[in-house]
């Protein structure tokens, strides 16, 4: 199949709803198909077998996912706030390729092409965020994508009033998943415009579109947070979902959070690049057991991931790929019908039998829930204990006067590895006493998992979609 | 009996699915025997 069929199925079921913009001058379904169409038009027409696209959200998004579709090639969003140099390495890798231009949009098009029903190529190209390593081309066919959507989504189940609100960058897959799932649904999507994510912005348009639907990665929500949290009239009554992922949610923001939008379904959602998007979530209910439970099993539950959806097993394995059982820690793998871990140039991360090698270190509990402790490689080795950063971070964050953290190994003659801290301080703090920070951790986890050292710094380096750049850090750290 | 769009349908015997792009009448079969309405879970928005 091909996931030109959702544009299809939408256009002539609800051709008339807006997809895409404002209620009252929005882009339609059917404006949206024939766009798709016409930019489907000139790609053939240039002979490409990618339709790369520079482009913050807007319109033109979901017209070039949905128009390679149509014309049967690949569609490749980049992240537009590279540097030249890295986006033309990156264009060079998809040759032959054409780049579209927000001028393509063209809803009154009486092109009449048809899509191919068995297309030959990927249906998307995404560039990994390369936190560990060069950015990879993960490939994402049309099946593996349609699989998520059939599996967690019924046709036209929006209600007319919906409006989904898109912070999340067009070449993130959460980004690219949110057009497929809101045209399926008949969902309205509200792009957040400009290059520079703004939680002033965000919360400005949320009031004014009567947002219901949003997707934030834990670095956008922290931001709203501390907006909402000075400003009484920062609130947005009409969220009724609200799904974060993407990193790790500190918990201290969360709990906050959960505060602020006391009417809001938060939903945490687990996935990669390579599963094509979701494939476990930590659902409404979860939340509301884990804050309000005296039961330490549900309260922890508040900083797992929740359960796989329909269609995806998990699985944690040891190093030998021995599955572990429940409760131990170890590699976690995933399997289904959305599952790629294909890419362009490397080799494949999917074993014989279907299983995908993540990376990612975490363990299960007794009903299936998952716990992700971030990526096997970042597991600080101190004196033979394994220590895993997060709950370091977790901790530090706890703390009033710190805005972000980020905890990496050092190689350290005596201990293998000894553990150090960078830090920033919220707006207002100036400095901090460093000793007094180490105290505050070694009294909450001990002394095993207190850093060595705590080094506070104006900024700490960080990917488009707000993950800190870990390697970056502890390159720097090991440095010094 | 009509065929509604987005329904999706499996066989009880091999792998087949049908997913409705085009409303219309009579009835989905596979292996000689009606197929089955497949009901996705409902799930909050994940994305």
């Amino acid at each position: 199949m091909n996931i030109a069929t959702l544009l299809e199925m939408a256009a002539d079921a609800f051709g008339d709803r807006v997809a895409i913009g404002s209620r009252d001058d929005g882009l339609s379904f059917e404006g949206l198909r024939r766009a798709a169409r016409a930019i489907a038009d000139r790609v053939v027409d240039s002979g490409a077998l990618h339709l790369a696209l520079i482009e913050p959200n807007a319109p033109i998004v979901p017209a070039s996912l949905f128009g390679a579709a149509w014309a049967g090639v690949s569609y490749a969003p980049l992240n537009y706030k590279l540097p030249d140099a890295a986006l033309q390495e990156l264009l060079a890798r998809l040759e032959p390729a054409v780049v579209g231009g927000t001028n393509w949009v063209d809803p009154k098009s009486a092109s009449d092409r048809t899509f191919p029903e068995a297309p030959q190529h990927p249906a998307v190209v995404l560039f990994t965020s390369g936190t560990s390593a060069a950015p990879k081309a993960a490939l994402l066919q049309h099946d593996q994508l349609l699989a998520y959507v059939f599996n967690t989504v019924e046709f036209g189940s929006a209600g007319a009033d919906e409006a989904s609100l898109m912070a999340a960058p067009p070449f993130h897959i959460a980004g690219v998943a949110a057009l497929l799932t809101a045209t399926y649904s008949g969902r309205r999507l509200v792009p957040v415009p400009g290059v520079r994510f703004s939680a002033e912005e965000w919360i400005e348009i949320a009031q004014r579109e009567s947002i219901t639907h949003a997707f934030l990665v834990p670095t956008m929500l922290g931001r709203i947070v501390e907006i909402m949290t000075a400003d009484p009239d920062a609130r947005v009554p009409s969220l009724r979902n609200l799904v974060y992922g993407g990193a790790r949610m500190p918990a201290p923001v969360l709990e906050r959070a959960l505060e602020l939008f006391p009417e809001t379904d938060f939903v945490n959602a687990y996935g990669l690049t390579e599963t094509s998007s979701t494939v476990a979530l930590l659902g409404p209910d979860d939340h509301r057991l884990a804050m309000y439970s005296d039961d330490p099993v549900w309260t922890a539950r508040l900083s797992s991931v929740g359960q796989p959806i329909p269609g995806i097993e998990v699985r944690i394995v040891d190093e030998a790929g021995v599955d572990v059982g429940i409760d131990v820690p170890g590699e976690i793998q995933i399997r289904g019908d959305q599952v790629s871990g294909e890419y362009a140039d490397t080799e494949a991360k999917v074993d014989a039998e279907g299983w995908l090698h993540t990376g990612d270190r975490g363990w299960l509990d007794v009903d299936g829930y998952l716990f992700c402790e971030g990526r096997a490689d970042d597991t600080i080795i101190r004196g033979g204990e394994n220590i895993g950063p997060a709950e370091i971070e977790d901790t530090l964050l706890t703390h009033d006067a710190v805005s972000s953290a980020c905890v990496v190994g050092v190689p350290d003659e005596e201990w293998g590895e000894r553990i150090v801290a960078a830090v920033t301080l919220r707006p207002g703090v100036d400095e901090i006493d460093v000793e007094h920070l180490r105290d505050w951790v070694r009294d909450r986890i001990g002394s095993l998992k207190t850093p060595e050292e705590i080094e506070v710094r104006d900024e700490l380096p960080q990917t488009a979609t707000g993950k800190i750049l870990r390697r970056q850090v502890k390159s720097e750290l090991t440095d010094n | 009996m009509a065929n509604l769009m987005g329904k999706r349908y499996t066989c009880g015997v091999c792998e087949a699915t049908v997913l409705v792009t085009k409303p219309g009448d009579g009835e989905m079969s596979c292996h000689g025997q009606p197929m089955e309405v497949a009901q996705a879970k409902p799930l909050p928005s994940s994305d």
